[in-house]
């Protein structure tokens, strides 16, 4: 270092820093929770602002929305099947609306604008914690919509072409969520990682295509925790004979 | 590096333009600028126009559908009257054939009657010409058979001679 003619800052990078909040016994990781408000607020602002004014020609906010709510109930119906993919449709779509703004924004806000004491601010759905939150409620879910739809035969499930399927529907359960979280917070997490890598390393211009990529593959995470997540239902609530 | 130092110390703003990655991400969010409403707005745009096109369509209909309830409707009403009328018709019709019938009926039983009467005298006097004529053939027999006991020469004069007797007074 010292035979250098010019001070070259070390390139600086760390992951695993948080800003811890104190809650209890808990200790959460503030900036995701900031970060998640501020994603459910734009959420509920787009949503609320496109369908106050209801009008029978759709322009603008309104179309938007309801192309979106088109894409998801086709995604759902595909999924889930004709009788029952009414009632995930919610949940379904608000999986895909949270992950996916939760991406952009994590890939389109100048967050580093903003400097926290500890950690910094970036998509919600970098942090394992997110992930597999959203992970579980899938798989209370497609517990949930097999257990309604079917009563105590969904367990025939379990068994369905031989018995000699049981361990690995068994297994199937938990590397189900498993998967989900890991799949999503790490294809984030690589996105930023690797922006923020090429940013130490070439300040300008080559950042840009991998951005683009980045926002690309978010994108495409978004839709496949959704798919998955419709796919997990709709397997729990479909009828073998 | 003087940003970070200061900044460690709680919630401030970081003004660094290359840490920041400023620059790289106006440069992306330009490009989506540029690009997606294209994209987007062209999608949009063409949903909101099939979506007008159905609505149009529909009202189309509507109007389509309303055109010919009304055209039925007018049809209803004259068929109605039409069956209304025929009821009447048919109404008064009924009421002349039963007087009609009834009044047939009326003459055909005082017909009967008349006739039945009629059968009955002429039966009576049929019956009572042929006893008369019975009568009047036993009073023959009768007459014949106590003859030839009782004409003698004697008798048969006085008989004679009375009967010339009673033709004078007759």
């Amino acid at each position: 270092m010292g035979s250098l003619p010019f001070f070259l800052p070390f390139a600086e990078l760390e992951v695993g820093q948080h800003l811890y909040w104190q809650l209890g016994n808990l200790r959460i990781h503030g900036q995701v929770f900031m970060t998640s408000w501020i994603v459910i607020g734009a959420l509920l602002v787009f949503v609320i602002a496109g369908t106050k004014k209801m009008e029978r020609d759709p322009r603008g906010l309104q179309n938007l929305l309801e192309f979106l709510w088109d894409y998801i109930r086709d995604l759902a119906r595909t999924q889930i099947g004709e009788k029952v993919y009414r009632d995930w449709m919610p949940f379904i779509g608000t999986l895909f609306l949270f992950i996916f703004v939760s991406n952009w924004g994590g890939a389109l806000v100048p967050w580093r604008l903003i400097h926290l004491p500890s950690g910094e601010l970036g998509a919600p759905t970098a942090d394992i914690n997110t992930t597999v939150a959203l992970a579980l409620l899938v798989s209370l879910s497609y517990f949930y919509a097999g257990l309604s739809n079917k009563g105590l035969r969904y367990f025939e499930y379990y068994v369905h072409p031989t018995p000699i399927m049981l361990p690995f529907k068994i297994v199937e359960d938990f590397t189900k969520p498993l998967s989900l979280s890991f799949r999503l917070f790490g294809n984030i997490l690589a996105d930023e990682l690797v922006v923020a890598v090429l940013v130490f390393l070439v300040p300008l211009v080559l950042p840009v295509p991998v951005m683009f990529l980045g926002l690309f593959t978010s994108a495409i995470q978004a839709l496949i925790f959704a798919t998955l997540a419709a796919y997990y239902i709709g397997e729990a609530v479909e009828e073998h004979h | 590096m003087t940003s970070m130092m200061l900044a460690t110390e709680g919630f401030g703003l970081n003004l660094d333009l290359f840490e920041t990655n400023i620059l790289n991400l106006a440069v992306v969010i330009f490009g989506l600028y540029k690009f997606l409403p294209g994209f987007l707005g062209s999608m949009l745009e063409r949903r909101r126009s099939a979506i007008l096109s159905d609505l149009k369509d529909a009202e189309e209909r509507l109007l389509e559908a309303e055109r010919s309830l009304s055209i039925a409707k007018e049809e209803l009403a004259s068929a109605e009257e039409k069956a209304s009328q025929i009821r009447k018709d048919c109404k008064t019709r009924a009421e002349a054939i039963r007087l009609e019938t009834e009044k047939r009926t009326v003459e055909e039983m005082a017909r009967i009657k008349q006739g039945a009467a009629s059968d009955l005298n002429a039966e009576a006097s049929r019956v009572s010409a042929q006893l008369r004529r019975e009568a009047a053939l036993l009073a023959i027999d009768k007459a014949l058979a106590t003859l030839p006991g009782k004409l003698d020469k004697g008798a048969q004069e006085k008989y004679l001679s009375q009967t010339i007797k009673n033709m004078g007074t007759d």
